[in-house]
């Protein structure tokens, strides 16, 4: 009988004598991390959902009067003076009359009777994909509407703040969920398994006098961390892609939703989730017998 | 102080040079005792109710250290070794408990494996060796009962049967007659001296006089903490 066999052994009777205890334990582990990958996945999508957005990102100088040549120079120069951007196009009153047009469709005739130059003309600048913080885009818009000739900047901002605001909400959200499985997964480990070396300190005792090794008492509660790890995170990230297909089933293809390409983590991704459970249980676990296995 | 030493032609399994131990705040449970046990020898310690007969053995299987003194078991020195090397020599030494440590809830087979199974013996030999040993001590029908559900005197000999199972170099008894009858008694004498013949040192701690009444062994009588006499035996 070799060591890993004799281990192996002690930790299904160690499974067997506690099981009620370690279930709850392996229970909270796959709430923990499935109430954590919740949050992580929904703020990875809205992160996606936040590049999208950023494609399609461009400020909208208006213009009191359309610029000439000489002049679309000189702001094209004084815009690049903040900052280097992708694209800076001009817009005439003409080219605005005729977006507008094309936007209406069908309904274009009720611009039958309006002059051609109704609309004002404008400046659209579309930054570079790095130039996203909701701060540095305000920034920019207050420096465009110090631009001889403005009228005023345009950037669709209540919606891009609330955005912002959604993802940062969402950040401190996936942080605390975090900090909630760091705490269940170490703390509940720790605490179970000392309760188990509570519970079987007679024996512990009777296995060191008669010639258990360290590693022979020691292994099968690191085994009982690592294995609460595994299983807590597993069940608790097939619940979330559980929910997750029943989700894209129901609500994939309606509405705004539609806009977002919802995706489930990638292989790396759960494989740290697991690993990282993995990890948390096994040092509650070893913490939890260094403080009162005395071996 | 009484010294003794084993014959020359034997190595000595147990070597106790002057040692004694004390309790805080004043209480000395063993004083200056020297005395050395040879390989293969059964070796009787006797006294009143503390004279330091078990503190001699706790000392000895390490559960104690000695407050002054020199203990070595196999020729280590156990109160310097820790670890693993400290878990090997618990290994080769078996010891029956004045008040047996059985586990109650394991049944009396899982009890006597324990021994085997922390040196990594195989299942088959280790249910070879303990159906013999319950058969060596009319325990036979016991094998699967929970060891809290069984009478002091099977508890006693189950206790016993653990201490040899993993073939010791060294085996400490703590009174092993206490709850026995006469017919027990000469059993687990029996498998003792099968154990002293194979070659295992075995120190028997006892206050049951019928046990070393006629023995040809060595006996040493104590008396608060001190030697206060020691046969020197018929086979030395």
């Amino acid at each position: 009988m070799n060591f890993w066999f004799s281990v192996l052994r002690q930790t299904g009777r160690n499974l067997r004598q506690t099981w009620p205890t370690q279930f709850m334990t392996c229970l909270t582990v796959s709430l923990s991390v499935l109430i954590f990958s919740f949050f992580y996945l929904v703020y990875l999508n809205m992160l996606t959902a936040g590049d999208k957005v950023s494609d399609d990102l461009r400020l909208v100088v208006f213009l009191e009067d359309e610029p000439g040549p000489e002049m679309q120079e000189q702001l094209r120069n004084k815009i690049t003076q903040f900052d280097p951007v992708q694209e800076i196009k001009f817009i005439s009153k003409k080219e605005a009359y005729d977006r507008f047009a094309e936007q209406l469709g069908d309904n274009r005739e009720v611009l039958t009777d309006m002059p051609t130059d109704f609309l004002p003309p404008s400046i659209e600048v579309i930054p570079f994909k790095n130039f996203r913080s909701l701060k540095q885009i305000k920034l920019f818009a207050d420096y465009l509407a110090t631009i001889p000739g403005s009228q005023k900047v345009q950037y669709g901002q209540k919606w891009v703040e609330r955005f912002y605001s959604f993802t940062q909400l969402l950040s401190i959200i996936v942080l605390l969920s975090g900090l909630l499985l760091f705490l269940t997964a170490s703390f509940m480990v720790a605490s179970t398994i000392r309760l188990t070396i509570f519970g079987r300190q007679e024996e512990l005792e009777l296995l060191k006098l008669v010639g258990a090794t360290n590693n022979y008492i020691r292994t099968p509660f690191l085994l009982e961390g690592l294995m609460q790890g595994f299983l807590g995170s597993f069940l608790g990230l097939t619940a979330l892609y559980t929910l997750f297909q029943w989700f894209i089933r129901h609500f994939s293809g309606a509405g705004f939703l539609d806009i977002i390409p919802f995706s489930f983590f990638s292989p790396g991704i759960i494989a740290t989730i697991l690993l990282a459970s993995i990890a948390l249980c096994t040092i509650g676990s070893y913490t939890s017998m260094q403080k009162f296995l005395r071996v | 102080m009484t010294t003794t030493r084993p014959a020359p032609s034997r190595t000595a399994m147990i070597e106790i040079i002057k040692v004694s131990k004390e309790y805080p705040p004043h209480m000395t449970a063993l004083s200056d005792i020297s005395v050395s046990v040879a390989s293969g020898e059964m070796f009787f310690v006797i006294g009143k109710s503390g004279a330091g007969k078990t503190t001699l053995l706790k000392l000895l299987c390490n559960m104690e250290r000695p407050s002054n003194g020199l203990i070595e078991v196999a020729g280590m020195n156990i109160n310097q070794i820790t670890g693993n090397k400290l878990a090997k020599l618990r290994q080769r030494v078996g010891m029956a408990y004045q008040d047996f440590r059985l586990l109650a809830d394991r049944t009396v087979a899982e009890n006597i494996a324990i021994s085997m199974e922390v040196s990594y013996k195989k299942p088959q030999i280790i249910s070879e060796r303990v159906k013999s040993l319950l058969a060596q001590l009319q325990l036979e029908d016991k094998h699967d009962d929970l060891t809290g559900n069984l009478s002091r005197g099977e508890q006693q000999r189950v206790a016993l049967a653990r201490a040899v199972a993993n073939s010791p170099t060294l085996i400490l008894v703590d009174e092993p007659t206490g709850n026995l009858d006469a017919i027990s008694t000469a059993q687990v004498m029996d498998l003792l001296s099968k154990c002293t013949l194979s070659g295992a040192t075995v120190v028997i701690v006892t206050h049951d006089d019928a046990i070393y009444r006629h023995t040809h062994h060595r006996v040493m009588k104590l008396d608060q903490g001190r030697i206060a006499a020691l046969s020197q035996g018929n086979h030395i």
